[in-house]
């Protein structure tokens, strides 16, 4: 009888561990999200400004510029999914980095003062953004470390946890940035 | 001008050499002294021995430990009196010409070193420490970055199995500390990484376990992870200041001094510790200051030391430190 009572309570607290071990890994993915959401808020509040700022400069940029203005409404948004912001963010992202090349065919953009405080600004939000989505995809790859191996994985289907997604880097970003095709532009 | 070897060798010889003869004298002087109070002590503590055992007042070996004992002590205290001087003479003459050789910016002190407090707020060794001691305290401004760095001793007093107190030391080597390029409020503490290296995923967990450090970071740089472990208090902002560049420029770093590195990031401030188990500065009494290839090393120190901020892009400062 009390063997039996010594093993069931081992097993029970190996559960409890699990069971806190899975729903701590789920919380850390959740809070990371809701940092890089807090990062990403900071930059579309930045965009109405960039915008106003440039568009008497960049005539010939007109298309670019609504885009993103388009996707920044899309992106405030209530009730969006993670999968849905991320793919918006990753829009967004390109749209800037187009935009940030086509600023060097206007000088007169490029010299100035209130562009060049917004485009330090959001230089730094960029590297913030980048280490938000590797603080992010490691925190997705403890979870899903998690829910597959054993014996959390018979836990995390009990729980009905499912894997999540890491952020994959957008192709453009991943290739070298081919200097000679940008001078020819 | 960015100062190489070749145009130390031409301030070696037009600026340095006539006060270095003036002081390699100094030096052969003190080695003479020193060779002669040795000599005098051997023949005391040889007519004590003879004294002592002849007219059987000690066992000869208690007799000889006494003796050799008391001679080395007192020898100790000549030697250190003696060599403070040169010691002392040999900073102004070369530390501090070559640091203002290397920046004429640059404020050396010899004596002095960081404060407590700075060790402490790096959190690099959080064990208690009994002695806190340091000198050759550096600071000023290199492109653009403030710096200051010091040779610093940390020890903690121990009890021996067989009840006696002994100093070990904590630390001993540079301590460096520099504003770092970008701006945060949180904490990254980088340091060797022992367990995971010899005991594998059960180092790992054990250094999941220490609480005293705060949450393990695990970053994704393979070479940086095998050298170091990363504890910090919060996950983005410690991806935010070891970025993916940075991370390559550490492993860069560590692979070419080969030595323990230590690294902290506190309050916009980045401290590094570098283990050297010996002072930095200090001369070797035996070596010729007449000899270039002895004060190049020096200047290599120097070069490395100072080179931090470049090698760490320090100086390309984001836009909210600007």
């Amino acid at each position: 009888m009390e063997t039996f009572l010594i093993v069931a309570g081992v097993i029970l607290l190996i559960i409890v561990f699990m069971y806190n071990t899975l729903i701590s890994k789920k919380n850390q993915v959740e809070n990371i999200f809701a940092g890089l959401d807090a990062i990403l808020k900071k930059r579309y509040d930045l965009l109405p400004n960039l915008v106003a700022s440039v568009q008497e400069y960049m005539v010939h940029e007109r298309i670019t510029l609504e885009k993103i203005t388009e996707l920044r409404t899309q992106a405030l948004k209530d009730n969006l999914d993670n999968s849905t912001k991320i793919a918006l963010e990753k829009q967004l992202s390109s749209m800037l980095g187009n935009l940030m090349v086509a600023v060097e065919n206007y000088p007169t953009l490029k010299a100035n003062e209130n562009f060049l405080h917004l485009q330090g600004t959001l230089n730094e939000l960029e590297e913030q953004i980048s280490a938000a989505r590797r603080a992010y995809n490691q925190s997705v790859t403890d979870y899903n470390n998690a829910i597959e191996m054993f014996p959390t994985n018979f836990m995390a289907s009990f729980m009905k946890y499912d894997r999540k997604e890491v952020f994959s880097v957008p192709a453009n970003e991943r290739q070298n940035v081919d200097v000679k095709n940008l001078f020819q532009k | 001008m960015k100062p190489n070897l070749a145009s130390l060798l031409d301030y070696y010889y037009e600026s340095m050499y006539p006060s270095l003869k003036v002081l390699e004298e100094k030096r052969l002087h003190t080695i003479l002294t020193l060779k002669k109070a040795a000599a005098i002590l051997l023949a005391i503590a040889a007519l004590l021995f003879l004294f002592l055992t002849q007219n059987t007042l000690l066992k000869p070996l208690h007799a000889f430990l006494i003796v050799g004992i008391g001679g080395l002590v007192i020898f100790m205290f000549i030697y250190h009196h003696e060599s403070a001087g040169y010691g002392s003479l040999f900073k102004d003459q070369v530390i501090e010409k070559i640091i203002h050789f290397l920046d004429p910016s640059l404020i050396y002190d010899k004596t002095n070193s960081i404060n407590e407090h700075e060790y402490q707020q790096s959190e690099l060794f959080l064990e208690s420490y009994d002695r806190f001691s340091g000198n050759d305290l550096i600071r000023g401004t290199i492109e653009g970055v403030e710096v200051h760095f010091c040779d610093l001793h940390v020890e903690k007093k121990v009890r021996t199995k067989n009840g006696k107190e002994e100093w070990t030391d904590i630390f001993q080597g540079l301590f460096f500390v520099a504003d770092f390029n970008k701006a945060f409020h949180s904490k990254v503490v980088v340091l060797p990484d022992i367990a995971e290296r010899s005991l594998g995923v059960l180092g790992s967990w054990i250094q999941g376990m220490n609480l005293q450090r705060g949450e393990l970071m695990k970053l994704d740089h393979m070479e940086f992870e095998k050298f170091f472990v990363v504890y910090g208090s919060d996950p983005i902002d410690s991806r935010y200041i070891l970025s993916h560049a940075l991370m390559e420029k550490i492993v860069q770093f560590r692979k070419k001094i080969d030595k323990s590195l230590y690294l902290s990031f506190v309050d916009s401030k980045l401290f590094l510790a570098l283990n050297y188990n010996k002072p930095l500065f200090e001369p070797i009494l035996s070596r010729s200051l007449l000899e270039f290839d002895y004060i190049k090393d020096y200047f290599e120190l120097l070069v490395m030391i100072l080179g931090i901020v470049t090698e760490f892009k320090l100086n390309e400062k984001l836009w909210s430190k600007r």
